[in-house]
Formats: C-alpha cells, structure tokens, sequence
C-alpha cells in the first residue's frame, strides 16, 4: 500500500482535514502512509515491536506538528523524516538502556524489561545482514530500493549534503555485496 | 581488483570524513569494477521489508487510534482559542477595575485636606522631659502667633 501507488488518495485533502483535526482524515493519513512509515521503521530498528512504537510516535507527532509542514516540498519526504529521527531516537534509547542493563546484570528484574516479549513470529523482518550497517546507511538503503528515492531525496530525509547521501547508500551497497559474495563463496566451498 | 581494495583501506584510514566521502565517491563513480560491486536495488529489496509487506495499515491504526483520538478532541475544542478569549476578558475587567480606582483616588486627591494635616508647630512639638546639671529643668514651649518659629526654654530647677 505504497502511497505513490496509490492515486486515489488525495494527499491535500488528508492533509486538510488532519489540519482541521477530523478523526476521519487522521484514519486516512495512517491507512495512506501506515505501511510506509512502518516499514522505514522496521528496516532502520530491526524489530517490529520498537518499529509499531516509531510509527505511532511518527503519526503523533505529524498531527501535532502538521501546521510546520511547508507545502512546497513533498509531504512524503517530510513524513519520512520525521519517522527517520523517531527511528534514531529509539535506536539511542535501546542503546542507552543496553547499556544499562549491562551495567545492572545482576539485577534481572529490570535487565528483563528490555527484552521483546513477542518472539519472533510469521512477521517479515529485515534480513540480519542490515546490522551491520550504520542507521543512516540502512535508511538510505531502505529509501532507495523500496522508493526509488534520489541521493538528493535521501539527503533530505537525512539531513545531510547529497554527496554524502550518496557516500552512505555506496557504502551500504558496497558492504552487504561483500557480505553476501563472502556468504556465497562460504556455501562453495563449505 | 587488488587495486581497489587498497584504495578502499587508504581510504578508510584517513580521518577526515568530508576528504574520505569525496575520495569514496570519486572512486565509485568511476571504476567500473567497484560498480559491478555493488549492491543492485533487487537485491537490495530481497534483504528489506517493502511496504507491501509489513501488514494492515488498519492494524496500525487502531494501535494509534486511541491517542490520535486525544490529539484530536483536544485539537477541536481549540484550548488556546478559549484561553485567549478569557484573557480579553481578564484584561477587561482589570482595565476596568484600574479606571475606577483611579478614578475615585483622584476625585479623593482633589478634595479639601487632602493629603498630611496641616497641623501647628506646637502640636507637632513634643519634649518629654530635659535636663539642665543633671536634673530635670522647667521647659517652656513658645510660637509667637503668625510663625511657625517655636521657642524652647529651658530653667533649673531651683
């Protein structure tokens, strides 16, 4: 349910109403952008427990803040990046909890509550190899195969130069190429 | 091959990331090799989860429904709209509540003996007691009519 797939929907008029504060257009903006915002989230955080918090903290914050939105530049690009930043938020939240917890391991109680309490289901998730790239790789990798973003869109969202968006997706690409090359030739010879 | 690699781990040494980012992308952009090297975007989609993939916005919704629904009964009932027009009206009424004060404290000023009492020398003269060698002395007190001179005598007690 890509939004760009999706010529029905009149942005505007979502846009409109949520600015109105209509229930109904709150609904529309989420059943339009919903799965995009969610799968930026859970290709950035990994888990999709911490990208369903990302993704209400995104839509919370777009209807707060839609009177912010500059209408000159793409809703989608702006969305986005609002969902990027709650992605980076919670990654340092997690890290700064793990840190924590590390500190605190004798006391299990506590070390526990960071722990998903859902485990792994039928739900897709982003393949491993994604951790080893840096959030702002995985977020340039994610715009750009999923929505065919420019490195100047993904500066955007990233708030950098295009030429260092371009540095992060070439880098991306580069890494999980030679890990899946190592990977293939592993299965060769093993 | 070996070439890049090298220069990939040259790269990766130096400090500066601004120099490192224009040398990467320098080279990525022109060496063929380094760019057969790189992920495509199918396989690139292969490892990510699509939107299409992630389920029903619905289900999303309704996770975020509840406090959406917050945002948006706040949102209508407009506080800062309802707070402005009590404070146009705080500010009425203590425009209001300033202007008769004031107005009653000039009526006030304006009127006859207004302000301290004019009273005599002599009322406002007051001596309890003095003493002349060590002993309390006769005091007189004394104006002259018309001025507001005031004489004060003094005499042992003989």
């Amino acid at each position: 349910m890509e939004n760009g797939k999706k010529p029905s929907v009149d942005e505007r008029e979502i846009i409109e109403g949520c600015l109105r504060g209509s229930p109904v257009s709150n609904r529309a903006m989420v059943e339009a952008f919903g799965n995009l915002v969610m799968s930026v989230a859970l290709n950035v955080v990994g888990n999709r427990q911490d990208a369903e918090d990302v993704c209400q903290e995104t839509f919370l914050q777009v209807f707060r803040r839609l009177d912010r939105y500059d209408p000159a530049r793409s809703f989608k690009t702006w969305l986005l990046t609002i969902a990027y930043r709650r992605s980076l938020d919670m990654l340092r939240k997690k890290r700064r909890f793990s840190e924590f917890s590390s500190k605190a391991r004798h006391e299990p109680a506590v070390a526990e509550r960071g722990a998903n309490p859902h485990p792994a289901g039928p739900e897709p998730l982003p393949s491993a190899l994604l951790k080893t790239l840096s959030p702002r790789e995985r977020t340039a990798l994610c715009l750009w195969a999923n929505e065919g973003y420019t490195a100047r869109d993904i500066s955007e969202v990233l708030a950098c130069s295009a030429s260092t968006a371009r540095v992060y997706l070439f880098n991306a690409r580069r890494k999980i190429k030679t890990l899946l090359e190592n990977d293939h030739g592993l299965l060769q010879n093993g | 091959m070996d070439f890049c690699r090298t220069v990939d781990l040259l790269y990766t040494a130096l400090p500066l990331r601004p120099l490192r980012g224009w040398l990467i992308r320098g080279h990525m952009e022109r060496c063929p090799r380094c760019q057969a090297r790189l992920l495509s975007r199918e396989e690139a989609r292969g490892l990510l989860v699509a939107p299409d993939g992630v389920g029903n916005a619905d289900a999303i919704w309704r996770q975020i429904s509840s406090q959406a629904g917050r945002l948006t009964a706040f949102s209508e009932t407009r506080p800062a709209m309802a707070g402005a027009k009590w404070r146009w009206a705080a500010a009425a009424a203590t425009a209001a509540v300033i202007a008769v004060t004031g107005f009653w404290l000039l009526r006030e000023v304006e009127k006859p003996g207004f302000g301290p009492t004019a009273a005599g020398p002599a009322d406002r003269f007051e001596i309890d007691y003095v003493n002349v060698g060590g002993a309390p002395a006769q005091t007189f007190v004394f104006q002259p009519q018309g001025t507001d001179t005031v004489f004060v005598w003094a005499s042992k007690n003989l």
